[in-house]
């Protein structure tokens, strides 16, 4: 007895120990991450004149807001705000429509040649963007989308990797329920409609979540094809403001600070199919 | 039973009423606007790039075939190999850190601790953060008067120039982005150690296993295929990265962060020499390719599987 309760006791001091190097090295690690935010929180709303020195570490009580009135003088943010919400609202529904659609029928529908177009799906996910880069470019000026928005819906309106996702989801679903709807004389149009898709909530919020953050974050591909002002994104508004006013910490911290408030705001709002989100990008590859 | 009757009822009432046909022509109609962006903007222009790379366009005047030219270019390009170099540094340092990190974060994370919301919600922000808001922030952290250097200042060291001197500016690069990728990996490991069944490693711990071994002998082994999948992916993306390169050093000082996605944009869009950039991103995606080949053969020695 004695014995035993003497093992645990040791046990638990190790589990004890295990536990505080763990959390310790995660309050590091978790401030490392937050720190880079922080500094340009503080920074934005700081005078020009405590930027640096020794009030660099400091809060500046009180905050001067003049950073952030002053960017909306500098660049049309509000613009290139709307511009991406476009963006990335067309694209968002649009391609959870296209993908759902064409989920369903390869998981639902029996058609000539399914498995080879489903491969072709699936071969296609492999495919680095990079390579993609100037092609897509030579189709876009063939097309007479540079420097429009459709070249940025376009590309991203269809999608292998939702397909991929939603044929998984959809083949989930038991037979007898599409029995059941058939017997009912629903077509196939029919039972995607009214009892596939309101069944999918979870899994569409989480495409869809991708698709706009994905697009809202996009950088490389709007720089290529847009190359007017007036259309762009807020990341290249962003950018080009960095490349403008080089060493105005306070106002270009301002800038990466509203731009990021967006998302960061959506992500606590739905953190949950953020996470899932994660997931499927771990699937995405 | 059940399925014989499931059989009985799909023969009397298909959606197509026995019309084979029509079923198809529902499937078909319904992955066209899906299968058309993808076969324009995926399919086709892996082949328009393959024939690119074979010419000399320029955008503005006809393209000449020049046959393997371009492909011969990059073998006397100093800047291209040297780009390469830096791809290749770049990938072998930042993959395996991230990897090591972001398994280490997992198992941590693992364990029954307090504010374990606030730890993963620390690690995720930056993953959500757009990249050009990222360069932004660290462009102020390592700039010669920011955050890093003043707290060098204030315990006596001298500053380091993380973005303007040429032997330290891809290194501050790699940090960057294994910063921003950390939260991304640890969901995928955390999710997977949690699909570990807890006997093993209790049954384990019975047998004498501590709790090292538990961990080399079990969860790494059963881990085997993410770190796998995590590793590759990790590959594919350093060889394509660009968005920090390009807002944080636009390739410089000197080629010194001049990364094989950010040269490519440079020689398309900058230099307009598409022919060269399409060849350049060939011999990336044959890179990819060859890579992740060797990767899946080698993945039966390292792999663990269940049979």
């Amino acid at each position: 007895m004695s014995n035993k309760s003497r093992i645990s006791r040791n046990e638990s001091i190790q589990i004890q120990i295990i536990k505080t190097i763990s959390i310790t090295i995660l309050v590091f690690g978790a401030i490392t991450m937050i720190i880079p935010f922080i500094w340009s929180v503080i920074t934005s709303l700081k005078s020009p004149e405590n930027v640096f020195g020794h009030s660099a570490f400091w809060i500046q009580f009180p905050p001067d807001f003049s950073a952030y009135k002053e960017i909306w003088n500098r660049v049309p943010l509000l613009l290139y705000a709307g511009n991406t919400l476009k963006v990335a609202l067309i694209v968002t529904f649009g391609q959870l429509a296209t993908s759902s659609l064409a989920g369903f029928a390869f998981a639902r529908l029996k058609f000539p040649g399914r498995e080879k177009l489903f491969f072709i799906y699936i071969a296609t996910m492999m495919v680095p963007g990079m390579i993609l880069l100037i092609p897509n470019f030579v189709v876009m000026k063939y097309l007479g989308a540079i420097n429009s928005h459709w070249a940025l819906i376009l590309t991203s309106i269809g999608s292998a990797f939702g397909t991929f996702l939603m044929r998984q989801f959809f083949l989930s679903f038991p037979s007898e329920l599409e029995d059941a709807a058939k017997l009912d004389g629903c077509n196939p149009l029919m039972f995607y409609w009214y009892i596939l898709l309101p069944n999918s909530k979870a899994i569409l919020t989480t495409l869809g979540l991708m698709a706009f953050q994905g697009i809202w974050n996009d950088f490389q591909w709007p720089l290529i094809v847009l190359n007017s002002e007036s259309k762009r994104t807020l990341q290249l508004g962003l950018s080009y403001l960095m490349s403008e006013y080089y060493t105005d910490w306070t106002l270009l911290m301002a800038g990466a600070i509203l731009t990021l408030l967006p998302i960061i705001i959506l992500f606590f709002t739905v953190q949950k199919y953020f996470v899932q989100s994660f997931k499927f990008t771990g699937l995405k590859g | 039973m059940v399925s014989d009757s499931t059989s009985e009822i799909e023969k009397q009432t298909s959606w197509t009423k026995k019309n084979h046909v029509r079923e198809a022509v529902w499937g078909y109609l319904l992955i066209t606007p899906n299968f058309l962006i993808i076969l324009l903007f995926t399919v086709i222009p892996v082949f328009i790039s393959l024939y690119m790379s074979l010419t000399d366009w320029n955008i503005l005047s006809k393209p000449n075939f020049i046959g393997f030219e371009n492909y011969e270019k990059i073998l006397v390009d100093k800047v291209a190999q040297e780009t390469f170099f830096n791809t290749f540094y770049f990938t072998v340092i930042s993959v395996p850190i991230n990897v090591i990190i972001t398994l280490l974060l997992a198992v941590l994370l693992n364990q029954k601790i307090r504010g374990i919301t606030f730890f993963r919600t620390a690690f995720y922000l930056p993953v959500i953060s757009a990249s050009v808001a990222v360069s932004l922030m660290f462009m102020w952290v390592l700039a010669n008067n920011g955050l890093l250097n003043q707290m060098l200042g204030s315990v006596g060291l001298d500053p380091i120039r993380w973005l303007t001197d040429p032997k330290i500016a891809l290194n501050s690069i790699i940090g960057v982005t294994i910063w921003k990728g950390l939260g991304l990996n640890m969901i995928i490991f955390l999710a997977a150690l949690q699909d570990i069944p807890k006997e093993l490693l209790e049954a384990a711990a019975i047998d004498g296993a501590n709790r090292i071994q538990q961990f080399v002998k079990i969860t790494v082994p059963l881990l085997s295929p993410v770190i796998f999948f995590v590793t590759v992916t990790g590959v594919i993306g350093s060889f394509q990265s660009f968005d920090l390169v390009y807002n944080m050093t636009r390739g410089g000082p000197g080629h010194s962060t001049t990364v094989i996605g950010y040269y490519i944009w440079r020689q398309a869009f900058d230099y307009l020499h598409m022919g060269y950039g399409s060849a350049l991103a060939y011999v990336v995606f044959i890179a990819i390719l060859i890579f992740t080949i060797i990767q899946w053969f080698l993945r039966k020695r390292w792999v663990y599987s269940e049979d």
